[in-house]
């Protein structure tokens, strides 16, 4: 098969994903929980806050943004990639033209990472602006913890994406294990001192926030790694998750719903 | 070619249901009907045919290869599942055209692929609505034109007739005809015998995930032509209907179980089906649906069973 013949492949398997995610009923709520960040800095300003600050925007950002939206958002949507098609009886359309169950894993995970991050880096840039004119200063001043909290955006949503897929390839009700995972895992793991939040995802977007943010309360997180390092983590454990669903997908049968 | 597909000993279980027992049949060239009652084994068999499932024993081939996980073999193939989901938010341009390009095909060739496609199945003037408004005789059609406008050497369908309205039936089945007139090979599946005796005389019969009999359709038919064969319509006019098809003197019965259905038994189901879209036509009646309940079939293969 031609790399020609492969791209638009993936041109159409990434399109169906994200008119689903993004062209259906469905996007309202996840809009509506994506804007959350921005809702909050609005009001905040609004209410003529005192203490509203970038400073206070990441202490409200890591917990409510990192830890709820982010992991919500990744969840419903990655979980819907593979266990929709299932569930809807609409794989047989795909897994009978000549591309790969593999192929199929990935290109969806593609359009997954677009849509997901379509929903989630505006509300999170906007919030920012709003913060920055209400403390008076130009939007360039701390682009430290803007961008900090990009990369930590998109890390995260490509690790907690991968992670979710994999659970969505591996059960049939593939949301109540991600919820488990996402806030049950996370915050527990996370929380716990020594070693143990290593093996948490937001351990490390912790991280990555420590080393690029020069001034705040991430600065005194104490993770011992830097910024490249746990973006490599991450990165690395992604690819791991989504291999193995593909592996496993490559694998599946396919019975039809009743 | 000696034989499209082939199936020796093939069993497939899910848990303790089994799906097939030791089925062995071989399909040959042309069209051939897969006829049996509901929960036979049919999509079980077409699912192992297409590489969705993988038997747990005996072995299985279509056009010569080992269907499982076989990429390249989904270029000779053209599959219509049973059921009529779609991507609902697509037209029937976008959804064939989407799928065309699974295959590899450049944008403006699938296109125009998928237009070729929707007007040989009677949907052109529906291209353009989503597929989610379509009634369940179009989603067929339109399964059946993402099936074929690829142009595969085999179409595999399953059940490419339920629930169809009359017109669309006619539509559909002059399709798969004119596709084995132009060299391709069709395996369908049907609980309908008479549907598949219009276009072949080539069926299996199975039963109990079992092929139990296979070739001539016309050694079984004076069996079955002992026993009435029932029709259910879904149309917002039952009463009025029963009235046009009760002049046909083969007809048995009518009964109208609920305010939308009408279910009438036949002594001769060609002759009604023959008949049938023209009286739909000249009385200009709704028919929404129309769908044989397998219980005519299932006493049928009782007696062949035993």
């Amino acid at each position: 098969m031609g790399v020609t013949e492969s791209a638009r492949r993936l041109w159409v398997v990434t399109s169906l994903t994200l008119r689903y995610l993004l062209g259906t009923r469905r996007v309202i709520a996840m809009l509506l929980l994506s804007a959350i960040p921005f809702i909050l800095a609005l009001s905040l300003a609004a209410g003529r806050v005192s203490a509203f600050n970038i400073d206070l925007f990441q202490r409200l950002m890591i917990p409510l943004f990192l830890q709820v939206v982010l992991i919500f958002v990744t969840l419903v949507n990655a979980t819907t990639l593979i266990r929709e098609e299932i569930e809807d009886n609409t794989l047989p359309y795909l897994l009978t033209r000549p591309i790969s169950k593999p192929a199929v894993v990935l290109y969806k995970y593609i359009g997954y990472l677009v849509a997901v991050l379509v929903l989630l880096v505006p509300p999170i840039v906007l919030a920012y602006g709003v913060t920055e004119a209400y403390q008076g200063t130009t939007l360039a001043t701390d682009l430290d913890v803007l961008g900090g909290f990009l990369v930590a955006t998109l890390i995260g949503s490509a690790a907690y994406g991968a992670v979710f897929l994999f659970v969505s390839v591996l059960v049939r009700k593939p949301l109540a294990v991600g919820l488990l995972f996402g806030f049950v895992w996370e915050s527990i793991v996370g929380s716990i001192p020594g070693d143990v939040p290593k093996l948490s995802v937001i351990h490390y977007l912790k991280s990555i926030l420590q080393g690029m943010i020069a001034v705040g309360p991430m600065t005194t997180y104490g993770s011992d790694i830097s910024a490249g390092i746990a973006v490599l983590i991450l990165v690395g454990f992604s690819v791991a998750m989504i291999v193995l669903a593909m592996m496993l997908f490559q694998q599946m049968e396919f019975r039809q719903k009743a | 070619m000696s034989a499209v597909a082939e199936a020796a000993g093939v069993s497939k279980w899910y848990g303790e249901v089994l799906g097939l027992n030791a089925f062995t049949a071989s399909f040959g060239t042309g069209i051939t009907g897969l006829v049996g009652p509901n929960g036979a084994g049919k999509s079980t068999l077409f699912k192992l045919l297409i590489g969705q499932l993988h038997a747990n024993q005996g072995t299985l081939q279509l056009l010569g290869e080992n269907p499982w996980n076989n990429v390249p073999m989904m270029r000779r193939l053209g599959y219509c599942p049973e059921h009529n989901q779609m991507y609902g938010w697509l037209s029937g341009q976008q959804f064939v055209e989407a799928l065309l390009r699974l295959d590899g095909m450049p944008a403006a060739k699938a296109s125009k692929e998928a237009s070729a496609a929707l007007k040989v199945v009677g949907l052109s003037g529906a291209a353009h609505r989503p597929t989610r408004t379509y009634s369940r005789g179009m989603r067929q059609r339109a399964k059946l034109a993402q099936a074929l406008a690829h142009d595969p050497e085999v179409l595999i369908l399953d059940e490419p007739l339920s629930g169809a309205d009359p017109m669309a039936r006619v539509q559909i089945l002059r399709t798969i005809a004119d596709f084995a007139k132009d060299g391709g090979h069709v395996l369908m599946s049907t609980h309908v015998l008479y549907e598949i005796e219009r276009i072949t005389n080539n069926i299996v019969l199975i039963h109990n995930g079992k092929a139990i009999a296979s070739g001539d359709i016309h050694a079984i038919r004076a069996l079955i032509d002992e026993h009435p064969h029932a029709v259910r319509f879904e149309t917002s006019q039952p009463r009025q209907l029963a009235q046009a098809l009760a002049r046909m003197d083969h007809v048995v019965s009518l009964e109208v179980p609920a305010e939308d259905t009408l279910v009438i038994r036949t002594r001769k189901p060609d002759a009604f089906y023959k008949e049938l879209p023209g009286i739909v036509a000249d009385t200009k009646l709704e028919v929404r649906g129309l769908e044989s309940p397998d219980d005519s079939l299932e006493a049928v293969f009782r007696y062949l069973v035993g």
